[in-house]
């Protein structure tokens, strides 16, 4: 039979009847147990979850009508079958009104009590996977994710139809819509959940150290290798490791790369045997990876071996109504954190929320929220607490028309912080600035300046300020820093060698 | 009174029920639905006599039910129509009698039973 390991309970009080169906049940391999009551039923059919249930009309204590309508009210969704003596054919009529699949008349034979249940459970099967298939396109969390998107749908299912499998994945998609957190569903989809995720910024780690990041060292192997140590290679052995910002990777070390991914062995900076390990490999850029490859700059070979099953990641903008559930999920989150009292969002501030286009993406609607939480109380977020940069992207019209419409560029918290405070400067070289103590409360509103004259920044300014400001409330701790951001402390030391480096090119 | 049971069923049991149970199920299985069935039957038999010596009519139409549906499974056809009898609200029989032939009728179908639990169909 088709169902061999399905359970079946069988309600019926007289012994030898439920001896019989019990044998006949157990004959065709199904788990069998019985329930002489309908309490007992209803009991046995929570604790046990039953695939189909026998059901007996005529119960001690209460009838099989009034047990099915209290196991279906309990959400009880086995495949009930009514079992009925010659004579009560109506009454298994008025069961399949209620709920009941079908019915066997007693006494009967194997064959028919076979085909009966197969039919009951095969329907049965059909509607869970219905359901199962209706609650997939509609679901709105995902490892993490939060998203009902039909993009994010197709994220979802990409990432349950690779996770069984070992083949590596590539995964695409601008800043901040989440490449990380893909990678890191992949790997808690995957049987390999159990066994290390690891993550390396190849674009964060410095250029001469970036091999001994994968595949570590040996003692003595550089000045500084004071200790053997192992790289992320050997850290994720088993499990996933997830090579971020691959496309900042050198040509050199790229060729190191290529010779691990096609045989799954490395050789530790200054060992002399090479070690093999069991590493599925997750990869993700932002920018093309193709362009990256026709400009020289990424092996064709690499690409092959990484771009096996290629995840792309939707931008905000073409993600519809998710804008306003990861809106509310941060707010919730960011309200319970600064103890506020903010539990949702105004209509117009809605619309705004979901016309807007986020180039930043969740990241960006993240400090959004955040900087909302940090700085406004209430029970709903108005419009005159969003930052200016959401107004103007969202109805078109120019700043100033949008503050004579009564919604303030500036929170007035924040003006007046900006206005007994000295503009914060721009920092030109990092270390000057992780030195220094800027003025700039975290989070203000990057658009808030006194004077209104420059009322747009570039969001990379925005992001520069707003990391500084954070550095500067951690203490120049960078992970702590990034957990006050929700980004990976790598983004930071990431973006920090990039103005390091934008820094020293504007002094040569 | 001549109970109204269908004495032309020469056997106690049908054999396309009981036969079918006796060869579609262990031999082990179906001695262990004799003795269950066994049980039921003194158990039953004794809840009908003393349902009939206190007048509990409803006792007495219960364990007459239970005993029709526990024949029914084994196919003693002999023992399920006395206990219908007994059911029927309508039937005006002597439920003396009644509680007496079902203890007849019980005996005779649980020795074909033990019967076919020893010589199941193509055993031989």
């Amino acid at each position: 039979m088709a169902a061999a390991a399905s359970r079946i309970l069988i309600v019926e009080d007289t012994p030898t009847q439920a001896e019989v169906a019990g044998a006949l049940l157990r004959t065709l391999g199904l788990e069998v147990r019985v329930a002489e009551t309908g309490a007992a039923a209803l009991e046995q059919a929570q604790a046990w979850r039953p695939d189909a249930i026998l059901m007996d009309l005529d119960l001690p204590d209460f009838s099989g009508f009034e047990a099915m309508r209290r196991l279906r009210a309990e959400g009880v969704e086995a495949a009930i079958i009514v079992v009925t003596a010659h004579g009560s054919v109506n009454h298994a009529v008025e069961a399949m009104r209620q709920g009941a699949v079908d019915f066997i008349v007693k006494p009967y034979a194997k064959a028919r009590l076979t085909v009966t249940l197969q039919n009951a459970l095969e329907k049965r099967a059909l509607v869970t996977e219905l359901r199962e298939v209706k609650a997939q396109l509609g679901r709105d969390r995902f490892f993490g994710f939060i998203g009902a998107s039909p993009a994010m749908q197709a994220v979802y299912r990409t990432i349950e139809s690779v996770a069984a499998s070992k083949a590596n994945v590539f995964i695409t998609g601008e800043s901040g819509t989440g490449k990380e957190l893909a990678a890191e569903a992949v790997h808690h989809a995957s049987p390999r959940k159990g066994r290390p995720f690891i993550t390396l910024n190849c674009g964060a780690i410095p250029r001469d150290l970036l091999e001994s990041e994968i595949f570590g060292h040996v003692k003595g192997a550089f000045t500084g290798a004071t200790d053997n140590r192992s790289g992320a290679a050997k850290l994720a052995d088993g499990g996933t490791l997830f090579l971020d910002e691959i496309g900042e990777m050198p040509l050199d070390m790229q060729v190191k790369l290529l010779r691990f991914v096609q045989t799954g062995t490395f050789q530790p900076v200054g060992a002399s045997r090479p070690e093999k390990v069991d590493v599925r490999i997750v990869s993700a850029t932002n920018r093309d990876p193709w362009v990256e490859v026709e400009a020289g700059r990424f092996r064709e070979d690499l690409y092959y071996r990484l771009y096996v099953v290629p995840l792309h990641m939707p931008p905000l903008r073409e993600r519809g109504s998710d804008v306003l559930l990861i809106a509310a999920h941060f707010l919730a989150a960011f309200a319970r954190e600064e103890r506020k009292r903010l539990r949702g969002f105004e209509r117009a501030v809605e619309q705004v929320l979901a016309a807007y286009a986020w180039p930043g993406n969740v990241r960006q609607l993240q400090n959004v929220v955040r900087n909302i939480a940090v700085l406004h109380d209430g029970d709903r977020v108005e419009l005159s607490m969003l930052p200016p940069m959401l107004l103007r992207g969202a109805t078109g019209q120019p700043v100033a028309a949008v503050e004579e419409a009564g919604c303030p560029l500036v929170d007035p918290k924040v003006a007046e912080i900006e206005r007994s405070e000295p503009p914060y400067p721009a920092p030109t070289e990092p270390q000057a600035v992780l030195s220094s103590s800027p003025q700039t409360p975290f989070a203000a509103t990057p658009q808030a300046r006194p004077d209104h004259e420059e009322v747009f920044q570039s969001l990379a300014e925005v992001e520069k300020r707003h990391i500084l400001a954070a550095l500067d409330r951690a203490d120049q701790d960078v992970p702590r820093a990034a957990a006050m951001l929700g980004v990976n402390p790598s983004t930071i030391y990431r973006k920090l060698q990039a103005w390091r480096g934008e820094a020293a090119s504007s002094r040569h | 009174m001549a109970l109204q049971c269908e004495r032309w069923i020469v056997s106690a049991i049908d054999p396309e029920i009981a036969g079918q149970l006796a060869s579609d199920l262990p031999r082990e299985d179906f001695v262990r639905i004799v003795r269950t069935f066994e049980d039921d039957l003194g158990r039953l038999a004794r809840i009908l006599e003393t349902s009939v010596a206190n007048g509990d009519e409803d006792g007495y139409r219960r364990a007459a039910h239970s005993l029709a549906g526990a024949a029914a499974a084994v196919g003693a056809r002999r023992l399920e129509q006395v206990a219908r009898i007994a059911m029927d609200h309508r039937n005006p029989a002597d439920p003396r009698a009644l509680a007496l032939q079902v203890r007849r009728e019980a005996s005779e179908a649980l020795a074909e039973l033990a019967a076919l639990a020893e010589h199941p169909p193509g055993a031989d």
